[in-house]
């Protein structure tokens, strides 16, 4: 049996359903990032596994235990918020200690555990700080060092880097990963992002519109994507319909057709002949628009050299890797 | 800009702002001036200085007890301001956010209806009946309590937007925090700025309210206002005396509230 299994879960506002039957099964210690646009009900059931919103149906089992009647303060659920939610009139050490305090653990072993839960983010020099001392990236470490002390048995993180800039962005995912995986916590962790997904997760659940599109590891979902959406919302697949996709590939084919930009070759030789239309640097890779048998589509090559560089206009040869030809519904 | 063009330009905003200054100050320099001194009509100065009025204004029984009945009266209604506000606030932004716009109406009322007319309202309905208290302190704690309430809960709003509550009162609930605890520890000390500032602001209105004092209770629960206009018969200097010694006490309070605020943030 799994650490956590939601069953059936159904939430609606009014009679907008928010989502439906959802089922999900996350094993303990597993990173499981929740994946998609936004309206697409996963903040919304990362909330209802928190017990901030009341769901309308269905089981959430955390080691069995359901926790849709607990109270959150009940469930031993630890957040992090995209907008930090630091306790403004408190310092550092006292947002941190909080959850001891309601546990009523004693004084000197909170301020063990809360000057280490500081050390693990690296802010054990600013414990006597206020919020409105912090920068965003150190506000977000308060923050997650104050979800980690009290020891939960699920961490949910709702967004906690978005409105971070990137470089600080980038550090701290770094770290929560480390941290997480020296901890072993169970983790939920909500973005729109799909670099940050592919990057973090040990399983990424990709939604849209209040259903679970696909479940799986980074690999699986970046090559074997199980529908358009999915081709569509990960990586920059070149979709193309039934029709085009005949045309370009030369026999028939009856559904869309996902392929990825860099599973096309461009070389002198290959099967089908096309032009270079447009050309765009985005850093160690260069993205090429090139149009082939009056099809459209997007070849990524790896950037080695100026010298490799194809010029607009340019006739070349593309050879498509059959495997990465993927039929989508 | 440069520093040529900078000088008369500067000029002119200090001369236009100490102006302005002098405008507003100086009929409160001539009541100084009037109550220190010992008579002054005929002359461009006083003939003399004096403290006497001042003797006679704080030696005034039934001031000191007017003095005490606004201060009770103000207090009185900022007590229940907080008691009765500070819950709705958090009700009205924590669960029922669509309440807001209603009770922005709401607390328009008091400033869209004239206190003559609205006292004259209240008479009506607090006259007589089961509700009879014109005549009362209670009507005035009452009737003062609707005039704070726009300054509270507007300040207070503010400041509730300012500390994105939902956010905070989900972080303390999911630390193990009950709603009370929560509201006590988390909410209610980052709402001590907004709190201060539309109390001393109200208090500052309250306690030179005229109009309903008069209208409601007048001579039988006499406040400073109604005794201040009760004693217009009365020598001017005295009258300047009480209007100055009126004046200090609100700006002391207001100086003392903010330094007390400024040292605890």
């Amino acid at each position: 049996m799994s650490y956590l299994s939601i069953r059936g879960l159904h939430k609606q506002y009014g009679a907008t359903p928010i989502f439906s039957d959802i089922n999900c099964e996350i094993a303990q210690g597993e990173f499981v990032t929740l994946l998609g646009p936004s309206g697409c009900g996963k903040s919304t059931l990362l909330r209802c596994i928190a017990g901030l919103t009341e769901v309308n149906g269905g089981q959430i089992l955390l080691e069995g235990d359901d926790l849709v009647p607990l109270a959150p303060q009940k469930r031993g659920i630890g957040m992090v918020f995209q907008s930090y939610a630091l306790f403004p009139n408190m310092t550092v050490q006292q947002n941190v200690a909080f959850g001891l305090r309601m546990q009523k653990v004693a004084t000197a072993d909170s301020m063990r555990r809360v000057s280490e839960a500081l050390d693990m983010v690296e802010l054990g020099s600013f414990a006597d700080r206020y919020p409105h001392q912090l920068s965003g990236g150190q506000c977000q470490r308060v923050a997650l060092a104050r979800s980690l002390v009290t020891r939960p048995r699920l961490l949910l993180l709702d967004e906690p880097l978005s409105a971070l800039d990137a470089r600080i962005r980038k550090h701290l995912r770094e770290q929560i990963r480390s941290i997480q995986q020296e901890l072993g916590l169970t983790t939920i962790f909500v973005t729109h992002d799909q670099e940050e997904a592919l990057v973090m997760s040990d399983r990424i659940v990709l939604m849209n519109a209040g259903r679970i599109v696909q479940s799986g590891d980074a690999e699986t979902l970046y090559t074997a994507p199980v529908d358009a959406f999915a081709a569509g919302f990960i990586g920059n697949y070149n979709l193309l319909d039934a029709d085009s996709a005949s045309q370009l590939l030369l026999r028939t084919i009856n559904s869309r057709v996902a392929i990825r930009p860099e599973a096309i070759e461009i070389g002198e030789q290959g099967t089908i002949e096309g032009h270079i239309r447009s050309h765009s640097l985005l850093g160690n890779v260069i993205r090429y628009r090139v149009e082939a048998r009056g099809v459209e589509l997007l070849v990524d090559v790896l950037n080695r050299s100026e010298a490799d560089l194809h010029s607009a206009g340019k006739a070349i040869a593309l050879t498509i890797d059959a495997s990465a030809i993927r039929e989508v519904a | 800009m440069s520093r040529a063009e900078a000088k008369p330009a500067a000029l002119y905003h200090r001369t236009v702002v100490w102006l302005l200054f002098a405008i507003l100050l100086l009929p409160l320099a001539g009541t100084l001036l009037y109550s220190l001194s010992t008579s002054w009509s005929a002359s461009i100065l006083p003939d003399g200085l004096t403290f006497k009025w001042y003797v006679a204004l704080w030696g005034d029984a039934r001031f000191l007890n007017a003095f005490g009945q606004s201060l009770l009266v103000c207090f009185g209604a900022l007590a229940l301001s907080v008691v009765l506000i500070l819950p709705l606030l958090f009700v009205v932004h924590y669960h029922f956010p669509k309440l807001d716009g209603l009770m922005n109406v709401l607390i328009l009322l008091p400033f869209a209806v004239p206190p003559v007319v609205s006292s004259v309202g209240l008479l009506q309905l607090y006259g007589s009946g089961p509700l009879a208290m014109t005549g009362t302190p209670w009507i005035l704690v009452g009737c003062y309590f609707t005039i704070a309430l726009p300054f509270m809960y507007r300040a207070i709003t503010n400041n509730l937007q300012a500390i994105n509550l939902p956010d905070l009162m989900d972080a303390a609930h999911l630390l193990g925090a009950s709603t009370w605890k929560a509201a006590f520890l988390v909410v209610l000390p980052n709402l001590r700025k907004g709190l201060m500032v539309s109390l001393f602001l109200s208090f500052s209105f309250l306690f030179g309210e005229f109009v309903f004092a008069n209208m409601l209770v007048g001579t039988r629960y006499e406040t400073l206002q109604v005794y201040l206009n009760n004693m217009k018969n009365s020598s001017g200097h005295f009258n300047s005396a009480l209007v100055i010694s009126y004046f200090f006490f609100v700006l002391i309070f207001t100086w003392a509230a903010n330094r007390l605020n400024k040292d605890k943030s």
